[in-house]
C-alpha cells in the first residue's frame, strides 16, 4: 500500500513537475560546472539546492533562467525546453539573485514597479503586483524610501518581491537569506511557503542547512557538478548510515575502555575531559551515563547530536576549502 | 517590447535625476570648469573676455609730449591691457624682470618733438620671451595703437593737404577769373585808347587848323596893326635919316670948308669917318610903303603854318599773357599699408575665447558624462545584479541596453544644450548664424558619446578599470581634438591622427558654426562623421559588452 502510494506521487510529481532536468553538462574552458545533473521539482514543491562553493549552483540556476545554455542534457522549465523556448520560460520564471538586485537609489515600490513593467506587466497589473509583493514581505509602509535606506533583512526581501511579481510558475533562490536579521529571514521563508503553496515549483539554493532542512520538501546536493545525494533531509540521513552522538564533558578524564560493558555504543574519541561517544539508538543514552559515572568521569554536560543535512553535507563533500572551484574561478 | 523600453529609461533618467553627484557633474562641474578655462585660457585668444585679468602694461613715459599721452588713450580702451604708468625705463624693465608684466613700453625723451617734426623715432618695448603669448598680443596692441596714431596723423595731414589744395584750387579759379576780367578790362583799354587817340587826332588837327586860322587872321590883324605902327613909328626914322642925310651932306660942306680954312694943313687932318652910307632909295623910301614892303597886306603876306601836332600813339598795353595759375600738384601722402584681416566666412577676427571653451569642454564633460553614465551605469547594473535579473526576464535584453543608451543620449543631449545656453547668456558665445544647426552636431556627438561609453563599459573588467581607462581615453580624445585649445596648435601629424577622434569633428563642426560663422551646409561632413564613429562605436561596444556580460556566470 506504501509502495503504491509512492509510486503514484512519484508519477503525478514527474506529470506536475515545473522543472525537469536530465543529464545537464556546462563546462566553463574545459572545467567541468555541471557534469550530468538530474533531477525535477514539482509544481507547489520546495526542493533546496545545496552544494559547497564550486558545486554547480549557480550554473544550474542560471541554465534554469536562460542566463547560460547548458552544453548537453536537457532542462524544461514550467513545460518549455530549454533553450529553444527560452522567452517563454523567462515568462515563468522568477530569479531572486543572490545579490539584492535592485536599484539603491529607487524607492522599493518604484524598484517593483520597473521590474513589473519589464516583466510584461501593464499599468493596474503592475501596480496590483507591486502592491501584492509588498505585502507579501511586509514592506508596504516602507513602499516610498529609497532602498540605500533598508536594512540587509529589508534588500533580502525586496529582492525576494522583485522576483515574484508576476507570480512565476518557477522560483529560483539563490541564498535568498544571505546575512539577513533572523525576523527577514522568518519573513522570507513564510513568503516563499506561502508561494509554494500557491503552486510554485521553488528550486532554493542555499548553503544554510537548518533552512534547506525547514523549508525544502526534497534536497538536491551538488558536489562538484554531480547530484551527491537528493531526497528528503531523512532520506539523505538514513542513506548517509549516520547515528545520533553523545558528547560528554566529565570533571576528570574517563579511562579508555569506560564504554566496554555497553553495547550499541561507539567512542569516537575527545579530548581530555571530553567525550564523542556514537549510538546506536538513543535508548541507550541513560546506560552511556551510568557507564561515566561508574568510571567516576562525573558528567558536567551532556549534548545529544542527532545527524543533520549539515552531517550529511559534510559527510558527502568533505571539510576541505572549496575557494577555487567557486563560481568566479571557475567561469575565469 | 516599447513599454520595457519606455520604463527602463524612466528608470534611467530616474537614477539619474537621484543621483546629486552625477547631476553636479553632469551640470556644475563643466560650467565651472568652462568658467575657469575660459578665462585662464582667454590669453590664447589675445581678447580676455569681460572680468578677465587684463594684461599689465607698465608704460614709461620719459618724453612727457602728446606722444605718450595719445598712445595711453590709444590703449586705454583695450580690455586686454591695463595700463600702468611708471617712472621710467628702469622701473618698466624691473615690471618685466620681477613678472609682473609680460612687456612693457618706453617712450623715449623727445620722441613728440621727433615725431611732430617730421623725424622717425622708435618706442621701446621690453619683452618677457617666456610669456611669448602675452608679448605676442600685448606687442600687436601697442603696434595697434601706434597704427592708429599714426593713421590718425596721417588723416590730420591728409586732410591739411587737402583742405590746402582746396584753397590753391580756389586761389586757382579766382586767378583765372581776375585773369579773364584783366585780359577783358585790357582789351577794352586798348579799344577805347585807340578810340581816344583817333578823336584826339581828329580834334587836334582841328584845332590846328582852326588855330592856325585864327593865328592867320591874328597874324594879319596885327600885321596891318604892325604896318600902321610901322609907318608911323618909321615916320620919325625916315625924318631921323633924311635929317641925317642933310646933316651928312652939311658935315661934308663942312668938312671941305675946315679943309679948305686948314689950308696946308688940310692933309694934316684925318680924314673923318665916312658916315655910313644911307641904302639909295631910303630916303625917299615911304614909311607906308616901307610898312606896306614889310608887312605885305593880305593873309597871303602871312603864312602862318602852325607845326603839326602829333599825338603820340597810345602806349601799347602789355599783351596779357597770364600763365596758367597751376593747378594744385597732386600731393598726397604716401599711402599706409594696412593688413586687413578679413574672415573668408564674414566671421569677426577676434573672438570670444568662450566660443573655444564652451563647445570644448561641454564635449569633454559628455564624453566623462558618458563615462560615469554609460559605462558606470552598465556596470553597475552588472555589479548590482539588475542586469542579470533583467536577462532573466521577458523583455530582450536589448530593450535594457538601448533604454540606458536612449536615456542617456537624452541626457546628454539636454546636457549640451543647456551649458551651450549657458554659454550664451554668461558668456555670450556665438550661437552662429543658425543656432539650430548646432543640433547636428551635437547630436551626432552626444551618439558618438553614448556608444563610445558602451565601448567603456565592454572593454573594462571591473567599475574601478572604468575610470583611469576611460578618462586617459578621454582626455587624450578632447584634447587631440580640440576641445581645450585650437586644433591648429598642434603638429601636423597629430591633427591628421585626430581625425580619427569624433571629438575633432565635432569641434570642427562647432568653430564652422559658431566661430566662422558658416551655415548648416558646414556641419553636414563632421556630423556623418560623427554618425560614423558613433555607428561604429555602437557595434564594437555591442560585441566587447554582450561578450564581457554574457561571458559571467
Amino acid at each position: 500500500m506504501l509502495w503504491t502510494r509512492r509510486v503514484v506521487a512519484s508519477i503525478l510529481s514527474a506529470v506536475q513537475a515545473a522543472i525537469v532536468v536530465e543529464g545537464l553538462v556546462k563546462r566553463y574552458a574545459g572545467r567541468v560546472a555541471l557534469g550530468g545533473v538530474t533531477f525535477d521539482v514539482g509544481s507547489g514543491e520546495i526542493v533546496g539546492l545545496l552544494g559547497p562553493n564550486g558545486a554547480g549552483k549557480s550554473t544550474m540556476l542560471s541554465i534554469l533562467a536562460t542566463l547560460l545554455v547548458a552544453d548537453a542534457g536537457t532542462a524544461t522549465v514550467a513545460g518549455h525546453r530549454l533553450p529553444d523556448a527560452a522567452r517563454a520560460v523567462r515568462r515563468a520564471v522568477g530569479l531572486v539573485p543572490q545579490q539584492t538586485a535592485v536599484y539603491p537609489t529607487l524607492t522599493a515600490a518604484e524598484n517593483l514597479r520597473f521590474f513589473a513593467r519589464m516583466q510584461g506587466l501593464g499599468g493596474a497589473a503592475a501596480t496590483a503586483a507591486v502592491q501584492r509583493a509588498l505585502a507579501l514581505i511586509g514592506l508596504e509602509g516602507r513602499a516610498d524610501e529609497p532602498v540605500w535606506r533598508f536594512s540587509g533583512g529589508m534588500r533580502r526581501r525586496l529582492n525576494l518581491a522583485c522576483g515574484i511579481l508576476h507570480e512565476p510558475r518557477v522560483l529560483l533562490l539563490d541564498e535568498p537569506t544571505v546575512g539577513v536579521d533572523p525576523q527577514s529571514r522568518e519573513r522570507i521563508f513564510a513568503a516563499v511557503d506561502e508561494l509554494a503553496r500557491a503552486g510554485a515549483a521553488i528550486l532554493y539554493s542555499t548553503h544554510d542547512m537548518e533552512e534547506a532542512e525547514r523549508l525544502a520538501r526534497r534536497i538536491v546536493l551538488l558536489d562538484r557538478g554531480q547530484v551527491a545525494a537528493a531526497g528528503t533531509a531523512a532520506e539523505l540521513v538514513a542513506a548517509a548510515r549516520l547515528t545520533p552522538r553523545l558528547r560528554l564533558r566529565t570533571a576528570r578524564v574517563l579511562p579508555e575502555h569506560w564504554l566496554a560493558n555497553v553495547d550499541g555504543v561507539r567512542a569516537l574519541g575527545g579530548t581530555g575531559t571530553e567525550a564523542v561517544v556514537e549510538v546506536a539508538d538513543t535508548a541507550v543514552v541513560p546506560a552511556v551515563l551510568r557507564a561515566a559515572a561508574d568510571a567516576g568521569g562525573d558528567v558536567r554536560e551532556l549534548a545529544l547530536h542527532r545527524p543533520s543535512l549539515a552531517d550529511v553535507f559534510f559527510t558527502l563533500t568533505g571539510h576541505a576549502l572549496r575557494d577555487d572551484e567557486s563560481p568566479a574561478a571557475a567561469a575565469g | 517590447m516599447l513599454a520595457a523600453l519606455g520604463a527602463a529609461i524612466a528608470k534611467d533618467l530616474r537614477l539619474l535625476a537621484r543621483d546629486r553627484a552625477s547631476l553636479v557633474f553632469l551640470a556644475l562641474a563643466p560650467v565651472v570648469v568652462i568658467t575657469v578655462a575660459g578665462f585662464s585660457l582667454a590669453g590664447l585668444f589675445g581678447a580676455p573676455p569681460g572680468g578677465a585679468r587684463a594684461y599689465v602694461l607698465p608704460v614709461a613715459d620719459e618724453d612727457g609730449g602728446r606722444l605718450g599721452r595719445a598712445l595711453r588713450e590709444g590703449l586705454a580702451g583695450e580690455q586686454a591691457i591695463e595700463i600702468r604708468p611708471v617712472a621710467g625705463s628702469e622701473a618698466a624693465r624691473a615690471l618685466v624682470r620681477d613678472g609682473t608684466a609680460g612687456a612693457a613700453l618706453v617712450i623715449p625723451p623727445g620722441a613728440s618733438a621727433a615725431l611732430w617734426a617730421g623725424r622717425p623715432t622708435s618706442l621701446l618695448l621690453y619683452t618677457d620671451p617666456v610669456k611669448y603669448l602675452e608679448v605676442a598680443n600685448v606687442g600687436a596692441l601697442v603696434q595697434e595703437a601706434r597704427h592708429r596714431l599714426e593713421e590718425a596723423a596721417r588723416a590730420r595731414a591728409g586732410h591739411r593737404l587737402a583742405v590746402t589744395r582746396h584753397q590753391a584750387r580756389a586761389a586757382r579759379l579766382r586767378f583765372a577769373r581776375s585773369s579773364r576780367i584783366l585780359r577783358r578790362e585790357l582789351d577794352r583799354l586798348g579799344a577805347e585808347l585807340a578810340a581816344a587817340r583817333s578823336e584826339g587826332a581828329r580834334q587836334l588837327a582841328a584845332a590846328h587848323a582852326e588855330t592856325e586860322a585864327t593865328v592867320r587872321a591874328a597874324a594879319a590883324r596885327q600885321a596891318g596893326a604892325l604896318r600902321v605902327r610901322l609907318a608911323a613909328e618909321l615916320a620919325p626914322l625916315h625924318q631921323f635919316l633924311a635929317q641925317l642925310a642933310e646933316r651928312q651932306r652939311a658935315f661934308a660942306a663942312w668938312l671941305t670948308d675946315v679943309k679948305a680954312r686948314a689950308g696946308r694943313f688940310a692933309d694934316r687932318l684925318p680924314p673923318p669917318p665916312e658916315p655910313p652910307a644911307l641904302p639909295s632909295g631910303i630916303l625917299t623910301l615911304d614909311p607906308n610903303a616901307l610898312a606896306e614892303r614889310l608887312l605885305p597886306p593880305g593873309d597871303t603876306s602871312l603864312d602862318v603854318r602852325l607845326p603839326r601836332l602829333e599825338l603820340a600813339p597810345p602806349p601799347s598795353l602789355p599783351a596779357l599773357d597770364l600763365p596758367a595759375f597751376p593747378e594744385a600738384p597732386p600731393a598726397r601722402l604716401p599711402g599706409s599699408l594696412h593688413l586687413e584681416q578679413v574672415s573668408v566666412t564674414g566671421a569677426p577676427s577676434r573672438l570670444n575665447a568662450f566660443d573655444q571653451n564652451v563647445p570644448g569642454f561641454s564635449v569633454t564633460f559628455l564624453l566623462l558624462g558618458m563615462l560615469l553614465g554609460v559605462s558606470l551605469g552598465l556596470l553597475d547594473e552588472r555589479d548590482w545584479g539588475t542586469l542579470e535579473r533583467l536577462r532573466a526576464m521577458p523583455a530582450p535584453f536589448a530593450a535594457t541596453l538601448v533604454a540606458k543608451l536612449v536615456a542617456r543620449f537624452v541626457v546628454g543631449l539636454a546636457q549640451m544644450i543647456g551649458l551651450f545656453a549657458i554659454g550664451r547668456v554668461v558668456f555670450g558665445v556665438s550661437l552662429g548664424p543658425e543656432p539650430w544647426a548646432l543640433l547636428l552636431p551635437t547630436a551626432g556627438i552626444v551618439f558618438a558619446a553614448t556608444a563610445f561609453g558602451l565601448v567603456v563599459a565592454g572593454t573594462a573588467r571591473s567599475r574601478d578599470a572604468v575610470l583611469p581607462v576611460g578618462s586617459i581615453v578621454i582626455v587624450t580624445m578632447a584634447a587631440v581634438g580640440g576641445c581645450w585649445w585650437p586644433i591648429e596648435l598642434e603638429p601636423g601629424w597629430m591633427r591628421q591622427a585626430a581625425l580619427a577622434l569624433p571629438t575633432t569633428w565635432a569641434m570642427r563642426a562647432y568653430n564652422d558654426l559658431m566661430i566662422r560663422r558658416e551655415h548648416l551646409a558646414a556641419a553636414l561632413e563632421p556630423t556623418a562623421m560623427l554618425v560614423a564613429h558613433g555607428a561604429a562605436y555602437l557595434l564594437l561596444g555591442l560585441v566587447l559588452f554582450r561578450r564581457r556580460t554574457l561571458g559571467r556566470v
